[in-house]
């Protein structure tokens, strides 16, 4: 018999964007929020939507959000009986699940020794051989350069890559085509997952070309009921950074999502899973999947999901904590229509997708049928160089593919963000592309045949020249008013200033 | 009054006549412009035709956001355009090129060493911010005239690295 609990009051362990989604997704459960900050963070809109906000330390993550003992002193002064992780920062970390259940609070997220069997890829590798489960060839974590460089060749084969073992989200991930490269893809590797996981161990993984990645979202609960919720296509990414998601995917054929749900229910329940995870796969040309590994935790690109089944994973993520039966069940489950999501990503895409700080001077977000706009950001916010460039995902659902794109073409359009370079370019030009939308893609789709020009979405050059001289012209005119206030008003464009203001 | 607006290498001639018309490279339009929160959004009627766009000014060009498409636009008026024309004769040839640093950030490397030369495309500086490497790399050949960082230094946003001469 399992025993219910009661949830008051949860800590959220993030920032940003999921930080917010958790606490709607309390708002809706009546359950009240207490977040955290670090000292750029005072404006964020996680603090500004949550109940309680504690501020926890310095803006770099190791010196907030990385520190457990911070954020459980946080929880102890909010009181919190539960903590939720969101994704990235401590969500994969079995020490931090450890230790708040050591602390008496209830880890809104898997079994502690299920985060580190996953996050030990060898024994993960291991569990899932014994499972039955397809394997990519690797070598496990942790060995010294030169053993590596002595099995690239044979064991593992060329071209392969270079991965963080305390990995995700593409961070410390470097793809080697020839032996000579590879000590230096290994630097750099190391240097990336050190930086971004407070770890730097790496491991190879041989890469299969032309595949995609696929990935099954799970659930779990404590009455030991493991369903699947259908697949994630995931493969538009750039440096193994996803930047567009759909749910379903265009490239399972017959029965290939019931096989591949029944192996990854089969994954979690080879790590006694618990609560929502995601089991990724990669699909090769012949429709062969590959177990790549499990994220222990919610995904970004979560919503897709629920877009299409109508399940609330945050909720049911909350709901399983509190020890109840989950909602949906395998046989009630339905998946209807088609969702994409875009990331939004503060970066030039005309520049190498560099990063880009600054202050939002303003946003507006599409709106409509069909759309969905999760967001961190606000007009006014600052946008430092601490934390990803991730500014907000936009949602779309439609009854077909096509309607969702076209949904999605539209709300992108409407997507107005200025102070900051972003992406949306980049996800429109995609948008228009014969080979994406007929479904004829994979994994290195963006890097080896999309072209970005600036020239494609240049299609009102002399509008845009009309309102910037518009704009000149005005702020000329009111410069001159201010130094020969005296001097009378001949211009009839002068209603650029003056017009309007009778109009209002 | 007579503007030149330059957009991607093209330059329209508008002109704002002391009646109210306006007119494009000669052109005549019906225009209706509005400001819409006093601060950047701005809501346009050419010949009935309704544009919304987001426009700042930054450096000396205006940016314009349309319908997603981002647009830079330099707007002089004739008496600029005179100065910009006689002060170009005195634009000295081969000068130096300064790379800096397009975000705050942590040095993580800086693989070039002063007078060294350098291809295009070669990276001369790796730059962390928001959790990724960023390699800066140089625009045209040279020789690296001075290098300003070490890696494990934090810079500010503009802060020149390394100068290509």
């Amino acid at each position: 018999m399992v025993e219910t609990t009661l949830i008051k009051k949860v800590l959220i362990a993030n920032r940003g964007e999921i930080a917010v989604r958790i606490i709607q997704a309390c708002r809706e459960l009546g359950i009240e929020t207490a977040a955290i900050y670090s000292e750029v963070d005072r404006t964020a809109l996680h603090v500004r939507q949550a109940d309680e906000a504690y501020l926890i330390g310095g803006p770099r993550p190791s010196e907030s959000y990385l520190v457990i003992d911070k954020v459980l002193e946080a929880a102890r002064r909010a009181g919190a009986d539960a903590i939720h992780p969101g994704y990235g920062f401590l969500a994969e970390r079995a020490d931090f699940a450890q230790a708040c259940l050591d602390e008496g609070l209830i880890f809104i997220g898997p079994r502690p020794h299920s985060i580190g069997m996953m996050g030990d890829k060898l024994a993960a590798r291991e569990t899932m051989r014994k499972a039955g489960v397809p394997l990519i060839p690797g070598t496990r974590p942790g060995l010294r350069d030169d053993e590596m460089l002595a099995v690239a060749e044979g064991e593992v084969g060329f071209p392969l890559m270079v991965k963080a073992a305390a990995g995700g989200g593409g961070k410390g991930i470097r793809i080697v085509h020839r032996l000579e490269d590879l000590p230096g893809a290994l630097a750099t590797a190391r240097r990336e997952a050190e930086a971004a996981f407070g770890d730097g161990t790496v491991y190879l993984e041989k890469l299969i070309e032309g595949a995609h990645h696929i990935e099954i979202q799970v659930l779990a609960d404590q009455h030991g009921n493991t369903i699947h919720l259908g697949e994630r296509e995931c493969s538009i990414q750039r440096r193994h950074q996803k930047l567009l998601e759909e749910c379903p995917s265009m490239f399972l054929e017959g029965d290939m999502r019931q096989r591949m749900g029944e192996t990854a229910i089969r994954v979690a329940q080879a790590v006694d899973y618990l609560n929502a995870g995601t089991v990724e796969f990669l699909v090769d040309r012949d429709r062969n999947y590959y177990f790549l590994e499990m994220n222990t935790r919610i995904q970004v690109e979560h919503a897709v999901t629920e877009m299409v089944t109508g399940v609330d994973l945050v909720k049911e993520q909350i709901r399983i904590a509190r020890g109840r039966r989950m909602g949906p069940t395998q046989e009630s489950l339905t998946m209807k229509g088609w969702a994409v999501e875009c990331r939004i990503n503060a970066e030039d895409p005309y520049n190498q997708f560099m990063p880009s700080v600054g202050r939002i001077s303003a946003i507006v977000a599409p709106t409509g049928p069909g759309i969905r706009v999760d967001s961190g950001v606000y007009d006014g916010y600052e946008i430092t160089p601490y934390y990803d460039s991730m500014l907000a995902k936009l949602i779309c659902w439609g009854e077909s593919r096509g309607e969702a794109l076209l949904r999605m073409r539209r709300a992108l359009s409407e997507y107005r963000i200025m102070g900051v370079n972003t992406n949306i370019p980049f996800h429109q030009t995609l948008l228009d592309s014969h080979r994406f939308l007929a479904g004829s893609f994979d994994t290195s789709f963006v890097e080896q045949r999309f072209e970005l020009e600036r020239d494609n979405r240049d299609l009102h050059p002399e509008v845009a020249a009309i309102m910037a001289t518009l704009v000149a012209h005005r702020q000329r005119q009111q410069a001159a008013q201010i130094v020969q206030p005296n001097e009378r008003d001949t211009s009839n464009w002068k209603w650029v200033g003056r017009w309007e203001r009778l109009h209002r | 009054m007579k503007y030149l607006a330059t957009v991607n290498d093209q330059t329209y001639t508008i002109e704002l006549q002391p009646d109210g018309k306006l007119l494009v490279d000669g052109h005549e339009h019906e225009v209706n412009f509005l400001s819409l929160d006093e601060k950047a959004f701005y809501s346009l009627l050419v010949n009935n035709r309704s544009y919304e766009g987001l426009v700042r000014e930054a450096e000396g060009q205006y940016e314009v956001l349309l319908w997603g498409a981002l647009y830079n636009v330099k707007v002089m008026d004739e008496r600029e355009q005179r100065l910009a024309q006689s002060s170009a004769l005195f634009v000295p040839s081969g000068t130096e090129i300064a790379i800096r640093a397009p975000m705050p950030g942590l040095i993580v490397e800086v693989p070039v060493d002063a007078g060294q030369d350098v291809e295009a495309g070669e990276t001369l500086v790796i730059l962390e911010s928001m959790k990724m490497q960023n390699e800066l790399k140089a625009p045209r050949a040279g020789k690296v005239h001075a290098v300003h960082v070490k890696a494990g230094e934090n810079v500010e946003q503009n802060k020149t690295l390394v100068t290509i001469t």
